[in-house]
C-alpha cells in the first residue's frame, strides 16, 4: 500500500492557476498567422520557406557570382575575337579560319581556378534551441563570412575575382547535465 | 493511425494542458506573465511542427528548453531568478487556485521543495506524465524520476506534520 496515497490525493485537489484568456488569443493569433502562410505555399512543405530564408544570402551570393563570371567571360571573348580579326586582316594569310563557336568554347575553358578564401568576420552564439524532432537542445552558432574565389587565364594573364557575403548556421548538440 | 496535431483542435488540447504547462514553466520564472510567454512559444512551436500530441514529453522538453533560453537572454534576470530559486522562497504570484488554509499550507510546502524534486512532482501530479515520460523530459532515468518523486512526497509529509 502506498504511504503517500492520501497526500497524493490532496495534491491532486490543488488546481494550478488558469492561464489568462489573453494567452489563448495570443496562441490563436500565432497559429492563424501560420495557417495563412501555409495556405499560400500550396504544395510545398511547411518548413521549406524557413529553409529558403536561411540560405537566401548564400543563394543570392552565388547568383551574383554567376552573373559576374558570365559577364567577365563574354567581355574576354569579345576582346579575343577583336584581336583575332585584326591579326587575320593584317597578315592576310590563307590559313583556314577557326569556327567562331570553337574559339568561344576554348576561350571559356582557359580560366583556371587559383583558389579562394573564406573570411569569417562575425560569429554569433544564438544560445540553445530545440531542434526539429530532437529531445535534446542544440547550440546554434551563426557565422557570417566573406567568400572570395579567383580564376586566371594563363594565356592572356586575365584574372577574375568574385567576392560575396555568406552566412552559415551550425547546430552543435548539447549533452544533458 | 496516431493522433497528430492539427489546426482544428488546438484549443481543446491547449485548454487541457495549459494549466500544467504554466505550472511547469513557473519552476524557472517567478512571473506568471513570463511563464505564459514561454508556454505560448513552446506550444506554438510544437503545434506548428505537427508533432504527435501523444508525445507529451517533447512538449514539456520544449517548455524547459525555452525557459532556459529565456533566462539566458537576460542575465540580470537569470541572476535574480537563480538567487530566488536557490533560496527556494515561495513564488510571488500564486501557482494554484487556493480554496482554504490547508491548501495554502500544501502549496507553500510544494513551493519550498528543492527544484529537482518539485519539477518531478509537478510533471507527475498536475501533468499526469509517467516516470518514463518525466525521465525523457528532464534527461534523467526513469528510476531517478521515481526516486525524486518519493523524496518530494516524503519532504512534503514532513513539512505538513504538526510541530
Amino acid at each position: 500500500m502506498n504511504d503517500f496515497s492520501e497526500l497524493e490525493k490532496d495534491l491532486r485537489k490543488l488546481r494550478p492557476a488558469s492561464p489568462s484568456p489573453v494567452l489563448f488569443e495570443r496562441v490563436e493569433h500565432a497559429l492563424e498567422g501560420r495557417r495563412a502562410s501555409v495556405s499560400e505555399a500550396i504544395g510545398k512543405q511547411s518548413n521549406f520557406a524557413e529553409r529558403i530564408g536561411k540560405w537566401w544570402s548564400l543563394g543570392f551570393g552565388l547568383a551574383a557570382a554567376a552573373v559576374l563570371i558570365l559577364f567577365a567571360v563574354i567581355t574576354m571573348e569579345r576582346r579575343h575575337e577583336r584581336q583575332e580579326t585584326v591579326a587575320q586582316s593584317s597578315a592576310a594569310t590563307a590559313e583556314p579560319s577557326v569556327p567562331q563557336g570553337t574559339v568561344q568554347s576554348m576561350t571559356a575553358g582557359r580560366f583556371v581556378s587559383t583558389g579562394g578564401t573564406n573570411l569569417v568576420y562575425n560569429t554569433r552564439d544564438e544560445g540553445l534551441h530545440f531542434a526539429d524532432g530532437s529531445e535534446r537542445p542544440v547550440r546554434r552558432l551563426r557565422y557570417q563570412t566573406q567568400q572570395t574565389w579567383r580564376w586566371r587565364n594563363p594565356e592572356t594573364g586575365a584574372s577574375l575575382r568574385v567576392s560575396y557575403p555568406s552566412e552559415e548556421i551550425v547546430l552543435i548538440p548539447v549533452s544533458g547535465q | 493511425m496516431e493522433p497528430t496535431a492539427s489546426y482544428d483542435n488546438w484549443r481543446n488540447c491547449f485548454s487541457e494542458v495549459a494549466p500544467g504547462l504554466l505550472l511547469f514553466a513557473r519552476q524557472w520564472v517567478q512571473s506568471a506573465a513570463d511563464a505564459e510567454d514561454i508556454v505560448q512559444e513552446a506550444f506554438v512551436k510544437f503545434w506548428r511542427r505537427n508533432h504527435n500530441i501523444e508525445n507529451r514529453a517533447l512538449l514539456y522538453s520544449a517548455v524547459r528548453s525555452i525557459a532556459f533560453d529565456f533566462i539566458r537572454r537576460d542575465m540580470r534576470r537569470a541572476r535574480r531568478e537563480e538567487t530566488f530559486l536557490a533560496e527556494t522562497e515561495p513564488a510571488i504570484e500564486p501557482n494554484f487556485e487556493l480554496q482554504d488554509d490547508t491548501q495554502s499550507a500544501l502549496a507553500v510546502a510544494v513551493d519550498s521543495l528543492p527544484r529537482d524534486q518539485r519539477e518531478v512532482l509537478v510533471l507527475k501530479i498536475w501533468n499526469d506524465l509517467t516516470f518514463s515520460e518525466i525521465g525523457g523530459t528532464l534527461g534523467i532515468s526513469q528510476n531517478t524520476a521515481a526516486s525524486r518523486y518519493r523524496y518530494a512526497l516524503s519532504n512534503l509529509k514532513k513539512a505538513l506534520q504538526p510541530q
